[in-house]
Formats: structure tokens, sequence, C-alpha cells
């Protein structure tokens, strides 16, 4: 089976290769047969890299613990769901899982394409698959998953299986744990897909909307996986590390964060192209930036370069990376060089107050962002090699930072859907803003006289209610209209302009999910935190809760032993619930984990932690945090969700010009067989 | 085992790739079609100018644009409209080399006309041959050389 998935990953990787040049190939010679075979050899890579994925899963599966990979990260008690995830809780794993997602997205995108897009495809098709020689070479070279574990004695290596493993790191055995990697890797790795069109264009000098065209889903769907895969990152993180937040400005936190600013950047800057012929050399400078930084994101989480709670799996894969990443930026950046004079622009900036503009400072608040959290990320790793000591930046930098950032961003997220394209005279900004505005402001005068004087929070619920009534008002007025000309009712009015236009209603959607997610974020500033040693009977009180211990309990399973806390709640004097909070020491792995006790509601969470014991008086140690608004930032990104799909789906008027297109290519090919 | 099915099946995907260089259905000949001629450039522009004032004429229904500032979108939009149509006619039209090329044709068409004699004309059916023939165009009977 180790031989298997090692042969898997060999001819893979020769397919790859072969795709590569036959791309170029069939490119340059504008050959339909080698085009075709270079296709047929990226679906051939799907289909190696698949069979080394089943070898891998068969090797865990069945507890074959000669090979060393299934040795370090499994063991016979694991229970079988969470065996899946033993695929990505290693370094060897994890880079095949990439591998494997990469040739799956690749193989969609050659099978969409058979009849479309001829010109691009074989450069696509090379750019694709020689992503795909690198991670298959990493993979194989860098951190092979299908190693036998041997004895060296005397000179002689004799095979060598141990009785057990030594198990999936504990903090990894949580259900959310089973899709929030594949959603994230899902994210990073799509984004490989857009980066090779708008490559293929830079090649082709097809640098008109068409790659813009091609690309638009392709960026989306991986921006979507992205953005929940951050989400459920954040959930896990509050669930499991039991430090009452979920998001500290952790290095891998940030490299997942960094794509995706770009990602919703290239997504919002494509449509002034597509509109106005304007931004093309942001757009194609956006599209690498983000396929780089995805990289990038890959090679912190991956190489344990910089100290991280996320980063589970280190070894000397670096240097694969750091070459990887030299090659694709010098590679771009020339290939950039050389078509700046394809990339004009077809118009001018017209007024500094319209949607062009909104678009292009929303660029530049993003890129800002990228930034600075990207030289706050990186910092550890410049102090190292300049002064050769590590300072790390913490959460107040980014903060002080970003959230200045977030909030202007999410005054834009209102205001620049209703900024009229080319220039908007003073008259239309009141009648689009007036409402907004009053609505905003009776929000914000009634939180300040309710005692809200923390200033971000402030900003936040302030703009997000102007934000709020800019996006709402969209959809009233848009209905209403509809309403006039068709005698429609309300909902169905709503209904048809949505399904008119999914993209712009599901983006509006996107955007209530954002002013979703800064209601939670405004809750941050009002967190409560007690500590208290317990024994039963003891009580504890933090705000308006009072929690006393009723019992404490210890115990056996296969896989941990577990100290266990029963405490009863109570608010403002009365019962309220009861929570129990436990702490896990894992056997294989000889790591302990505290598994958190919440009570969820829409306003707070009172959120507990079995922290542990204290060794003088051997009482237990209990932690309280009161965590308010935290649960709209869960719901604010399940509507993002939905608001992506819904903009995923084609609108009618968009069926209708595809079909056109297709007819048109029809003609071509039939002219061409001519 | 399952070594012998990962060769197997990476022996029948080797053929699968190769297939297509060794068919010889077509002649080789075959080049991939261009996706977008300057035409359907066009086209596909003005189409996108369409949408935008179809948008325009939405959002002034739904009050959310000034008549000042519509007013201004609106000729700034037909303009840009007009420019690529036409743009469109002409491409139709052909370029400018095209032009030259039938103009000088006609010039030589009418100059052979106006140079020929009347004796071109058939003696027989009475039609009046443009060119220097040796038989009439219309009824075929020789006709004297010139």
């Amino acid at each position: 089976m180790n031989q298997a998935g090692s042969v898997g990953l060999i001819a893979a990787m020769a397919f790859a290769i072969y795709a590569v040049v036959a791309g170029v190939a069939g490119g340059k010679l504008r050959s339909v047969r080698i085009t075709r075979s270079a296709g047929r050899a990226t679906l051939a890579f799907f289909v190696m890299v698949t069979l080394a994925v089943v070898s891998l899963e068969t090797l865990i599966f069945s507890n074959d613990f000669h090979n060393a990979y299934v040795a370090t990260h499994s063991n016979r008690a694991l229970p079988f769901y969470y065996k899946f995830a033993v695929m990505w809780g290693g370094q060897g794993g994890s880079l095949l899982f990439w591998t494997w997602l990469l040739s799956i997205y690749a193989a969609i995108a050659v099978l969409l394409n058979r009849r479309k897009n001829r010109q691009l495809m074989p450069y696509a098709i090379s750019f694709m698959m020689g992503v795909g020689v690198f991670f298959s070479v990493v993979t194989f070279f860098g951190a092979n998953p299908f190693k036998e574990l041997a004895l060296a004695a005397g000179g002689t290596t004799t095979p060598f299986t141990p009785p057990d493993g030594n198990g999936l790191n504990p903090a990894l055995q949580y259900p959310a744990m089973m899709i929030h990697p594949v959603m994230l890797y899902l994210g990073y790795v799509g984004m490989a897909i857009p980066f090779a069109f708008g490559m293929a264009a830079l090649v082709t000098k097809q640098l008109g909307d068409n790659w813009i065209r091609v690309t638009r889903r392709w960026t989306m769907v991986p921006w979507m996986f992205l953005g929940f895969g951050i989400l459920l990152g954040g959930h896990w993180a509050y669930d499991v590390l039991g430090w009452g937040g979920y998001w500290m400005w952790d290095p891998v936190e940030n490299a997942s964060l960094l794509p995706w600013l770009a990602g919703t950047a290239f997504l919002h800057s494509v449509m002034v192209q597509e509109r106005r012929g304007m931004l093309k050399v942001w757009n194609v400078v956006l599209v690498i930036l983000t396929f780089f930084l995805a990289i990038l994101g890959d090679f912190l989480t991956r190489s344990g370069i910089v100290q991280s709670v996320h980063a589970f799996a280190q070894s000397g894969i670096g240097d694969y990376f750091i070459v990887f990443l030299s090659i694709v930026v010098l590679f771009s950046a020339t290939l950039l060089f050389l078509r700046l004079d394809f990339l004009k622009s077809e118009n001018r900036l017209d007024s500094v107050v319209s949607r062009e503009s909104g678009f292009l400072f929303n660029n530049w608040i993003l890129l800002a962002l990228v930034f600075a959290v990207l030289w706050g990320t990186v910092f550890p790793i410049i102090s190292k090699a300049v002064e050769h000591k590590t300072i790390t930046v913490g959460p107040p930098f980014f903060n002080k930072v970003a959230v200045p950032m977030g909030l202007m961003l999410l005054f834009l997220t209102g205001a620049g859907p209703l900024l009229a394209w080319r220039k908007t005279s003073f008259d239309s900004l009141k009648r689009n803003f007036t409402v907004p505005l009053v609505i905003g402001g009776l929000v914000g005068g009634v939180l300040f006289l309710a005692g809200v004087r923390n200033l971000y929070s402030w900003m936040s619920l302030f703009l997000g209610s102007f934000v709020a009534a800019c996006v709402l008002g969209e959809f009233y007025k848009g209905a209403r209209t509809r309403q006039r000309g068709s005698g429609e009712n309300f909902l169905q009015a709503i209904y048809n302009l949505t399904a008119r236009n999914t993209r712009r209603y599901g983006g509006y959607i996107v955007h209530i999910g954002i002013v979703l997610i800064f209601v939670g974020f405004a809750g941050l500033p009002f967190k409560t935190h007690a500590k208290g040693l317990m024994q039963e009977g003891d009580v504890l009180r933090s705000g308006p809760y009072l929690l006393r211990c009723d019992w404490l309990t210890s115990g056996d399973t296969p896989d941990y032993t577990y100290r266990e806390a029963t405490l009863s709640v109570l608010k403002d004097g009365k019962a309220f619930t009861t929570l129990t909070p436990q702490r896990r020491f894992y056997k294989a792995s000889q790591q302990p984990i505290s598994h958190v006790a919440i009570h969820q509601s829409l306003a707070e969470d009172l959120y507990v932690v079995l922290a542990g014991r204290d060794q003088g008086t051997g009482k237990d140690v209990i932690e309280v945090f009161v965590n308010p608004l935290v649960d709209w930032v869960w719901i604010g990104g399940a509507i993002m969700v939905l608001g992506t799909l819904l903009a995923l789906i084609p609108s009618r008027a968009e069926r209708e010009m595809a079909q056109i297109r297709q007819v048109q290519w029809e003609m071509l090919e039939e002219k061409n067989a001519l | 085992m399952f070594l012998g099915l990962v060769f197997v099946i990476a022996a029948a995907l080797c053929v699968f790739v190769a297939y297509p260089l060794l068919s010889t259905q077509d002649d080789g000949k075959a080049v991939l079609p261009v996706d977008m001629t300057p035409a359907a450039d066009l086209k596909r522009r003005r189409m996108v100018v369409y949408d935008n004032m179809r948008d325009l004429e939405f959002e002034r229904q739904a009050k959310k644009i000034g008549e000042t500032d519509y007013q201004a979108l609106r000729e700034s939009y037909r303009a840009e409209a007009a420019r690529l149509m036409a743009a469109s006619q002409e491409l139709e039209r052909g370029s400018a080399e095209d032009r030259f090329i039938e103009n000088q044709v006609a010039a030589r068409r009418a100059r052979v006309k106006a140079a020929a004699p009347a004796n071109y004309a058939c003696k027989k059916c009475g039609f009046n041959n443009p060119v220097p023939v040796k038989y009439c165009g219309n009824c075929g009977s020789p006709l004297p050389k010139a």
C-alpha cells in the first residue's frame, strides 16, 4: 500500500509535468490535438492523486502503523470519524490533501472548458499543472506520507511496526475540525485557478474582460470556502482553546485572512473593468497577489516558521515554498511588465464621488490592510533575521491598524452601492444618503444615551445600522420600482429583482452578513473575565451570573481521562442553567485539553472553562467569560455564505448572454473546421 | 494487488493522454479558434453599455439618481453606444486597405468600360461586350478580330 501510494504520486507528477509542457506546446502551435492531450493529462493527474489518497486512507483505516505517518498521527482508540481528520492532521497528509483538492479543481476547470476559452485553456492548463507539479514534488520529496518505519541496528535496517500509534492531536479531535481544514484548503487551493486564467490571459494578450468573466466564479467559490473556513476556525478556537475569544491575530489566522482580503478586493475591482474598462492592471495584480498570499499562507502554516496555536505540522519544507514563491513573483511580475501596453485603461476617472472611485478606495484600503497584517505577521521572522531575536507583534498592533480600516470598509459596504457610476451630484447624494444617515444617527444617539461610550463599538453599531439601512433600502426601492411596472406583490417583486441580478443582490446579502459580523465585534470591549479556585459547594460571581460548583468528577475512556465540573448558574438570583466544563487528558499523545461549556444567546455567551488544577490548594481552576454579541459573528458568517451562493447562481440575463456566446463559439469552430 | 492496479491504471491513462496525439481523425491542421473576434468584442462592449443604460433607467425609476446626473449619464452612454455601433459598421464595411483596393478595382473597371470601343458590340445580337473577346458574351457567335 505504501508503494502504491508512492507510485501514484510519481505518476501524478509525471502527468503534471507532461501537462505543463503539452499546454505550452498546444498554445504556441495552436494545436487542438496537443491541447486535448494536455487536458487529458490533467484528468490523469487527478486520477493518480486520488489513488494516492485512497492508499493513505486505507493505511489509516487499517491501523497500519508500519507507515510512519499513520503511526505518528493516528491510534487504535481514535473514533473512526476522526480518522478522516488524520489525513490533514500532519504534514505529509495535508500536502497530499492539498494536491488532491488542486487536482479536483483543475479537472473541473478542464471539463467545463472543453468547448470554451479555447485560446486561454492551453496556458491555463500549464499554469494549473505547474502548481500541481510543485505540490506533488513537495509532497513526495518534502514530506512523503508513505514512508515506512524501520529500525537501524548494526548497519542493517529491519522493518518496524509499533503496536499502537501516537494519536491525533487532541485539539483536532473536535467536530468542526472535520470540515474546517477542508474548507480552508478548498479556499487556499482554489485560488490557483483564477491565477492560472489570469496568467493565461497575460500570455495570450487576451486582456479584455473575457478572462475576468471566466475567473469571477472561480474566485468566488474559493473565496467563499476560505471565508467559511476562517469562521469555522474562529469557532473552533472559541470552543477549544479556552481563552474566551475567537480571533487573536495569530500568524496562521492572519495567513488565512490575507488571501481572503486580496480576493475580496479582486471580486469588487473586476466590476469596474467589466463596466468601464478600467483598473485592468489592478485586477491582474490582485489575482496574482491573492494566489501568492494563498501559497504564502500554506507556507506559514506548514513550515513552522512562525509560532502559532494552529500549526499542527512543522518540518523542513520551507525551502521548497521559498523557491516556488520566488518563481511565482518573478515570472508573474515580468509577464505583467511585458504586457503593460495591453492593460491601458479605456476610460478615465470622471469624478472622486463615483462608484469607480468607491471601488478604488476599497482596493486601496484592502491592500493597505493586507500589507499591515502581512507586516505584523512576518515581523518576527524579519526581526530574527536582522537582529537575531524574535520580536512578536501582538494583538494591540493589529487592532490599532485593522479596526479603523475595517470601519472604513464597513462604511464603503453601504455607501459604495449608492454612488452612481462616473459621477454623483450632490442632489443624488442627498436622495440616497439622507434616510440611512438619519437611521444610523438615531441608532447611534440611542446607543450613546444607553451608555455605549467605547468609540469603536459605537462606530461599529452606528455604521452597521447605516449600512443595513442602505442595503435594505436598495431592496425596498428596487422592489417598489418593479411593483409600479408589473403589479407584482412586494415579495414577488423582491424575488424577481434578486433573480434578475443575483450577482448584485447576492452581494448585498453578503454585505448584510458583514454588518452582523461587525455587530459581533462591537461586543468585544464589553467582555468580562473572572477566575476562581473551586471545590464542591464553592461559588463564583461574574456580572449578573452566580456559579455554584455542585460536583467534581473524574472518569476514564479508551481515548482519554477527564475531570468534569457540574456548575449550576443563577442569573440575577434566579435559576438559569447548568454547565459542565471538562478537562481531558489524551493518553496516546499525552496532552491535556479543555472542553469549554458555553451557554449561548443572541445577547451574550456565558463561557466556562475548567482550566486545570491549582497545585498548592488542590482546587480546580474555573474561568468564566461573559462575551456579549458573539453569536452575531457566526450568524453574519452564515448569511455571507448564503449571499455568496446566491451570487453564484447565473441570473437570467447572464444565461442569455452565455447562450449567445456559445452560438458564437460554435460558429467559429465550424468556420475553423472548413 | 493494489500496487498492480495502480500500475495498470497509470498505463491506461498514458494511452488515454496520448490518444489525441495519435488520432487520425483530423489531419493535424485543426487550430484553436479565437475566443473573441474584434467584431464580437465590439458587440459585447455595446451590450455592456446597453446593460448600463437599463440599470440607469431603473435607478431613475427607483429615484436613486438625480435628474441632472441622469441626463448627463444617459448622454454619455448614448454617445458611447453610438461610437461602438459606428465602429461595428466600419468593421463590417471593411478596413481602410480593403476600401483602397475596392476603389482601385472600381477605377480600373471604369477605365476599361470607358475605353471599350463600339466594335466589341456583337453584330448578331447587338450586345455591347465590355472587354475585347473572340466570342460574344451574350449569344456566343464569333466576333471579328480587333
